[in-house]
């Protein structure tokens, strides 16, 4: 066999064996990885209303008792109208709700999935139940630049979302922005309740995220309305109709 | 025969101290720099590239004299990529949290030179066993001083190690304030160009 030949044949070898290899630890790690991502992200929309604190750890089994207990999730029309989760369309909104022990709403949350710098940025936004004020906001994927971008998923960034409003006294919906550098510094007094601190280095990611949350809370904009007009009072009867996993197939994939 | 005299002896300790991959060979100062903010992920980071270094060098040691010349980068690439890839999904699945603060950096092992450094000059022409001891050493090398620029930086930047406050509450009311600077990639540089000063004097003393 001559030296060009065996270079190619090892060559195969070699791919063959390692791809094997990579491919079983993947299919065999996979429901890991996978329970890990589920409690993640019921980790964050937790985070997202306050249910847990940032930097404190918890147990897997803790939080899927806190998530049980307190969010219910439901689908709605873009008309704005209640779902079940069988008769849900295509462009159904999913929203998940914040409900206290005594059965009442107390937020709502969106998920967000919108274009950054460098890829999706995926995370969650909870608004009060007046529709109108920003509840909490949190980021659990993103391919940010670490320390640039990728500030987006640290607390100091996401505390400032709470308290922001959505809509201006003319009750018209206006979006909440990120602002280039700090808020004080560049926004004018009556605008910066609608506004939350950039971050240096990060004009662009700043910029996707400010366009993405708009276009979004616009998309979730009757929703918002029944809230406001106090309309969407009534919990969902079914407990986990309307998580992700247990969508229809013709949905769209939000975790992925 | 002496444990100081054996050559398995000799090449760990010419690995970890005497040829210490960051402070004397100056490689790998990349991911030094950005995962040694908490000492947690920085003794995650050194498992996993004594785990990656000390297994490459030993498959390639043991592969050496059947890797066709021409193509031996390529192959030495795959077996490490092959390695890393592996190593990140069992964190994905087992220490996910972790596995999320390293973001990209066990990724980029691959891209270590210490580890293709090792396979290159030292597992092409020795025998397996060495080569893994040779792995182990340089990831114990790697290790050591990811896990001390941590421990400094963890202690006077956040006042806590492993996540566990060491600063009691009554220094912080006594006026005591966490250093911020030492959450940023330059105190790395700094501390670690403190080592490399610490090092070369002890040695030049010795």
């Amino acid at each position: 066999m001559s030296d060009y030949m065996k270079s190619i044949v090892f060559a195969l070898v070699l791919c063959l064996v390692c791809s094997v290899l990579l491919t079983s630890a993947s299919v065999g790690l996979r429901p890991y990885q996978q329970r890990n991502l589920k409690v993640d992200r019921q980790k964050n929309i937790l985070l997202a209303v306050g249910l847990i604190r940032a930097g404190k750890t918890y147990s897997p089994e803790r939080i899927t008792q806190l998530y049980d207990d307190h969010i219910r999730c439901l689908w709605i029309s873009p008309a704005g109208n209640l779902m079940t989760p069988s008769a849900a369309t295509k462009d159904a909104l999913h929203v998940y709700l914040n409900i206290t022990t005594e059965q009442t709403i107390k937020n709502y949350i969106i998920p967000i999935n919108t274009r950054g710098l460098w890829g999706r940025i995926k995370g969650y936004l909870a608004l009060e139940k007046d529709g109108e004020t920003v509840a909490g906001f949190t980021v659990y994927k993103h391919s940010e630049t670490p320390g640039l971008g990728g500030e987006i998923e640290k607390q100091w960034f996401q505390e400032n979302f709470k308290g922001k409003k959505i809509v201006n006294q003319e009750n018209e919906f206006v979006s909440v922005q990120i602002a280039k550098g700090k808020v004080e510094d560049n926004i004018s007094k009556e605008k910066r309740e609608h506004y939350v601190d950039g971050i240096s280095g990060a004009t662009l990611t700043g910029k996707y995220l400010s366009r993405g949350l708009e276009s979004v809370l616009k998309t979730y904009e009757p929703v918002s309305v029944q809230f406001r007009q106090n309309r969407l009072m009534r919990l969902p009867t079914d407990k986990s109709g309307c998580e992700p996993e247990n969508r229809p197939a013709t949905q769209k994939d939000e975790t992925s | 025969m002496t444990l100081t005299r054996t050559e398995t002896y000799k090449v760990f300790i010419d690995a970890v101290w005497d040829n210490n991959p960051i402070n004397i060979q100056m490689l790998g100062i990349c991911s030094a720099l950005a995962v040694t903010v908490q000492l947690k992920t920085a003794i995650v980071m050194g498992l996993a590239m004594t785990f990656v270094v000390s297994l490459s060098n030993l498959f390639v040691s043991l592969l050496r004299n059947t890797i066709p010349r021409n193509i031996r980068i390529i192959v030495e690439l795959a077996i490490i990529s092959s390695l890393v890839i592996l190593c990140d999904e069992f964190l994905r699945a087992f220490m996910y949290d972790i596995s999320k603060q390293l973001s990209v950096f066990v990724g980029l092992i691959i891209t270590n030179c210490i580890v293709l450094g090792r396979a290159e000059s030292f597992a092409m022409g020795n025998r397996p066993y060495i080569s893994f001891i040779d792995g182990l050493g340089n990831g114990c090398g790697y290790a050591s001083v990811l896990i001390i620029v941590a421990a400094i930086r963890e202690l006077l930047g956040s006042g806590s190690l492993v996540g566990v406050k060491m600063v009691p509450e009554a220094f912080y009311a006594a006026g005591y304030e966490d250093m911020g600077f030492m959450l940023v990639a330059p105190a790395a540089f700094i501390i670690i160009g403190l080592l490399v000063w610490l090092q070369k004097t002890i040695k030049k003393d010795s």
